[in-house]
């Protein structure tokens, strides 16, 4: 019989297992509003689970966390996406919706394949700990493996931006159970690296815009335009 | 204190109350349906009146038809009503005929009765029967590794197949319930349910479109008793697989300890209770979503088994 974790533990796992069910949720989703929807409920996933970290281990600078976290995931950068965008109706001539290359069925099998070879690649690392979830971090391996997928299956700018952000989530979960302890200002500076994503993403949804009249990769066939 | 219960008539109530609580059950959601639309809607005694009704009608086979038309559905039903021998109906504890079979001989009895059905409705000759055990069958086939993966998933936590030790082992500490791997097991097999149930997103149980059947339109040429006896088979797979989500996975609190008559007649009540709490759901998520176009299934059954799959690799690659 395999022994239960205890409840913190199995909290944080269970968090961290509905992280990698949106992440999933993203690859299916065809349209870029809905993947950005469940990009905002991934991130407020995280805060709540800094929030767990903090409750438990007595870590208050983890509340200031979860808060900045949770302003600048859940509100400002899908906000600031959806502003780029434009209205919802426009989506379908962008060259966003169905810009798959692997049928969404294909897409999430492939995908539980590299999920399992995340599983395999950080459950193999032997991290154990008493206030380490060894599962979580595990998880945290399957979702940059499947964050990945999502950003090579799909044919637009903007569903591989929200793939580089979901892949910093990912990142971010790794880091809570591992090293919950970082100092503040650290994790912080990690949180402006997601703003300069942002605006490297925004600047090139922009730019690629403006030349093609679509989101769409697909006509990017030549390294000189 | 109570006068204890010898166990072969537990073994019995268990068997009574999934037969007579399957058409309550029916009721009970077709009330909260018709209220979530703001009808009336039947009454929740309403599937006794119609089977009882079918049992007085006269029965009619088609032309061509064999004996096996006749045979199957009185089988399925006793082929459903051996089901709650093997699991935790009303006690914790091991009934004596509780181990002559784990998940997988339930879950082959339920595809047995399934089979004799499909196999009838195939001998009828009526292309809408027909389709619909083609579809039905079809579409069993793909959620079929996602029970296998529930059974995998229920093997590795409790070392184990017996419905009886999953449901100790849940009932054992807190942390066994937020375990990732129960939830995600807990909801691909919800998925299945809603799935062999004929709900939303699946089938429209109560609807009459043919183009959109499955289930339903196996027993469109069966009548009479035998009609019935398919009825009240369909009611009886409901209520024993929302039993197996309740008394083995989500909540298998309530059951009897003790071979106490107050144990047992409190375990009666709450079974039913956890039953009508997981109809409503049900009742619910029928009036909430859509239902998927036919060639859309296959993608809800792949979600099912992204589920249980993840469930297993938790566990079995994850260490969790």
């Amino acid at each position: 019989m395999n022994p239960a974790p205890g409840v913190y533990q199995g909290a944080a796992d269970v968090i961290a297992a509905l992280m990698l069910l949106l992440e999933f949720g993203m690859l299916r989703q065809a349209l870029v509003r809905d993947q950005v929807r469940l990009y905002a409920a991934q991130s407020a996933m995280i805060s709540v689970l800094a929030v767990v970290i903090a409750a438990d281990r007595n870590l208050p600078d983890l509340y200031a966390l979860a808060a900045l976290s949770a302003a600048l995931k859940v509100f400002a950068v899908p906000l600031v996406l959806r502003r780029l965008l434009g209205p919802p109706a426009v989506e379908e001539t962008r060259g966003v919706a169905g810009s798959y290359t692997l049928s969404p069925a294909s897409a999430v099998l492939a995908s539980i394949v590299l999920a399992a070879f995340g599983f395999f690649c950080f459950g193999s690392l032997g991290i154990h700990g008493a206030d380490v979830p060894a599962l979580a971090l595990s998880v945290a391996g399957a979702m940059v493996f499947v964050a990945f997928a999502l950003m090579i299956v799909r044919r637009d700018v903007a569903s591989q931006a929200i793939g580089f952000f979901s892949l910093e989530n990912a990142v971010s979960l790794a880091a809570l159970v591992l090293a919950a302890e970082l100092p503040l200002l650290l994790e912080t500076a990690f949180l402006f690296d997601l703003l300069l994503a942002v605006v490297v993403f925004g600047m090139l949804i922009r730019a690629h815009h403006s030349r093609s009249e679509s989101l769409s990769t697909a006509d990017l066939t030549r390294l000189r335009g | 204190m109570s006068a204890a219960v010898p166990i072969p008539v537990i073994q019995l109530l268990q068997v009574l109350t999934v037969a007579l609580g399957a058409p309550g059950l029916m009721g009970v959601i077709a009330k909260v349906e018709a209220r979530l639309q703001g009808r009336r809607g039947p009454r929740v005694l309403q599937p006794y009146y119609d089977l009882a009704k079918l049992c007085r009608k006269e029965a009619l086979a088609p032309s061509g038809a064999s004996w096996f038309f006749l045979i199957a559905p009185p089988a399925a039903v006793a082929a459903y009503l051996t089901i709650p021998l093997l699991i935790p109906v009303l006690t914790t504890y091991g009934l004596p005929l509780g181990y002559m079979g784990d998940i997988l001989g339930g879950g082959f009895l339920l595809s047995l009765a399934s089979f004799l059905v499909a196999t009838a409705a195939l001998e009828t000759g009526s292309p809408y029967a027909q389709l619909g055990s083609s579809r039905a069958k079809t579409f069993s086939a793909i959620t079929e590794p996602v029970v296998l993966f529930v059974v995998f998933t229920v093997a590795l936590l409790t070392g184990t197949d017996l419905p009886y030790a999953l449901s100790a082992t849940v009932r054992s500490s807190a942390g066994q319930v937020v375990r990732p791997a129960h939830l995600l097991a807990s909801a691909a097999l919800f998925m299945v349910i809603l799935h062999e149930t004929g709900r939303i997103p699946v089938e429209t149980h109560t609807g009459t479109n043919e183009f959109g059947m499955i289930e339903e339109a196996r027993s469109f040429e069966h009548s009479g008793p035998y009609l019935a006896l398919l009825r009240w088979g369909s009611m009886l797979k409901q209520f024993i697989l929302f039993t197996i989500l309740a008394d083995v996975f989500l909540a298998p609190w309530g059951l009897a300890s003790t071979q106490r008559l107050g144990a047992v007649l409190l375990a009666i009540v709450a079974l039913l209770a956890k039953a009508a709490v997981v109809g409503c759901v049900v009742a619910v998520i029928d009036d909430s979503f859509a239902k998927l176009r036919l060639f859309k299934i296959t993608e809800y059954a792949s979600a099912a088994f992204l589920l249980a799959v993840l469930g297993v690799f938790t566990l079995y690659l994850g260490g969790g």
